[in-house]
């Protein structure tokens, strides 16, 4: 496929001008019957607002996604009436599990022309309580070919299992390895206040559970969650009246490889496909995956995380497995990983929960002590990677948070 | 074709039907396996109205329905109500001998086309097609041990 030739110079010009992600927030995760959609998207809106110091008739720009639950073809401004405010940019970004990555770059590009300044970003969704049996069918049906897919009784979960199948096939991955995922951001959830799962478990634990499709038990597998989060992007310059440390988005990129996981060419081409998206978030901000501290990577299922750190070239093709095996992805390990538990242990939503807690962790602020859970800081923690893939590894969007500024701005 | 008797309606998803796979659908009711191609006669999957990445038109040529398994995996749970209580079924991905990929079930070859014991399968073993008349209107292509 013809690859796209994204201009890094002109990613660096706009990112030196000091884009900053400054208050973050999250709801509580998890069942929450009698909460509404847009209620918990304007919960989170209130705890993000609340945490950078801002009134919503400060927030200019409004970006949001997509809902299983509430169907709207113009969902951001939509949900700019029910929180009453009137933003001057507003869009809706739905690529599947890249849209939080994205609606970070649509934000810094918002802010960029000039379009506005204090931009809102939130997603949130009553998933688990909320949805129909015709939406949740359309939800299972969304990642697969209607014609020469569906009817083959393709789920989403198995759609990865093949890809994941043929991977452990050709780099003679065990499935020790997709368990030792789960156990490390089982540690990490533990520590997390409003994380779903909060016991510790073993890889023989995910070892000795149920399958639902082959390589993946029921632990191999991420959530499904009522819960809100969000994010404030702006100038550095107005973040300084705002409380949080302002975290600086340093690096942007994208990958694309397929869209169904039929069309998907080799695991390689996948690894390539997701990987550009991180190589090119660390080219935009001039560093190597030995620069990074925390890596907050998306995991739809345990098997995900380890051809992205491969993809981003933290590790080599094929050893991301005996990588997270030997502890390096752990709090303490060389480059600790999805340090809230992430889809798998925390909750689902998108890769919103993973942007928040890169933030958190580069504000230093990563300690739950005093809210029901532990601590997950990563000791000094100053810079991180994260993404978010969208369909079965078809799209992803990554970027590249640092606690200083880029090196030009 | 195999007759119908008075089945239960068949209650598990069937195509989405879009204009460009008609040929496919009709061949299928033959019980042929036609796939689209580039003028040059290189197929390509799934269907469209065009050569994908040339907009070249497209013709449609007849395959041996011989492949291998590229992946699979084994679904302890379908994704509807109508798999409830089946044994788990496999989906595969098989390499056809003509160079295209295409999903489908790995099952016997016998009547109403049962999913193969999952201890059987492996990857890279060799398959072929067997037309399996879901509805009147409906083949579907399964691939059996060849």
């Amino acid at each position: 496929m013809r690859e796209a030739t994204p201009n890094v110079a002109e990613a660096r010009r706009m990112l030196n001008k000091g884009i900053v992600i400054s208050g973050v927030g999250e709801t509580e995760q998890g069942k929450l019957p009698g909460r509404g959609s847009f209620e918990l998207l304007a919960e989170a809106t209130k705890i993000t607002l609340d945490d950078a110091g801002l009134t919503l008739g400060e927030v200019d720009g409004l970006v949001t996604a997509f809902s299983f639950v509430e169907s709207t073809l113009m969902h951001s401004t939509t949900f700019a009436d029910y929180l009453g405010m009137e933003p001057g940019y507003f869009a809706s970004v739905a690529v599947g599990g890249a849209t939080a990555p994205l609606m970070a770059v649509q934000a810094a590009m918002a802010i960029d022309a000039g379009l506005a300044e204090v931009v809102l970003c939130v997603r949130g969704d009553n998933t688990r309580s909320g949805i129909s049996s015709s939406g949740m069918i359309a939800m299972a049906r969304e990642m697969s070919h209607g014609a020469f897919e569906a009817p083959f009784g393709l789920t989403t979960i198995g759609g990865y299992g093949l890809l994941a199948q043929r991977y452990m096939y050709e780099h003679n991955v065990p499935q020790e390895a997709l368990a030792a995922v789960v156990a490390t951001q089982s540690e990490h959830a533990h520590l997390k206040w409003n994380a779903m799962l909060r016991d510790v478990v073993t890889i023989e634990d995910v070892l000795n559970d149920r399958w639902i499709a082959t390589p993946f038990h029921v632990m191999d597998c991420s959530l499904v969650s009522d819960g809100a989060a969000a994010f404030i992007v702006t100038t550095a310059d107005r973040a300084k009246a705002m409380r949080p440390k302002p975290v600086y988005i340093t690096g942007i990129g994208e990958g694309y490889s397929h869209q169904y996981i039929s069309e998907a060419e080799s695991v390689d081409s996948v690894r390539q496909g997701l990987g550009r998206a991180g190589r090119r978030a660390m080219e935009v901000a001039g560093i190597t995956p030995k620069d990074l501290d925390v890596a907050e990577i998306y995991d739809s299922f345990s098997f995900t995380p380890l051809i992205a750190l491969e993809g981003f070239g933290i590790c080599g093709p094929g050893e991301a497995g005996d990588w997270v095996l030997e502890g390096n992805g752990k709090l303490g390990g060389s480059l600790p990983m999805n340090t809230h538990g992430g889809l798998i242990r925390q909750a689902h939503l998108g890769a919103m929960h993973h942007i928040v807690e890169a933030a958190l962790q580069l504000r230093g602020e990563a300690d739950d002590t005093g809210r029901g859970g532990g601590n997950h800081q990563v000791p000094d923690a100053k810079l991180a990677i994260t993404n978010g893939s969208g369909g079965i590894l078809a799209a992803t969007s990554a970027l590249v948070l640092s606690s200083e500024p880029p090196a030009a701005a | 074709m195999a007759e119908e008797t008075a089945k239960p309606a068949y209650a598990k998803p069937l195509p989405d039907r879009r204009p460009e796979g008609d040929r496919f659908w009709e061949g299928m009711r033959e019980h042929k396996l036609l796939l689209p191609a580039g003028p040059d006669g290189t197929p390509f999957w799934y269907p469209r109205a065009y050569t994908p990445g040339t907009m070249e038109p497209v013709q449609w040529v007849e395959a041996t329905g011989l492949g291998e398994v590229y992946t699979y995996s084994v679904h302890f749970i379908g994704p509807s109500k109508a798999y409830k209580g089946d044994p788990p079924h496999i989906v595969a991905l098989i390499n056809l001998d003509e160079g295209v990929r295409m999903m489908s079930n790995l099952v016997a070859d016998e009547p109403d086309y049962p999913s193969i014991d999952p201890e059987k399968v492996s990857i890279g073993m060799r398959v072929r097609i067997v037309f399996h008349d879901v509805t009147d209107e409906i083949t579907l292509p399964k691939f059996a041990p060849a």
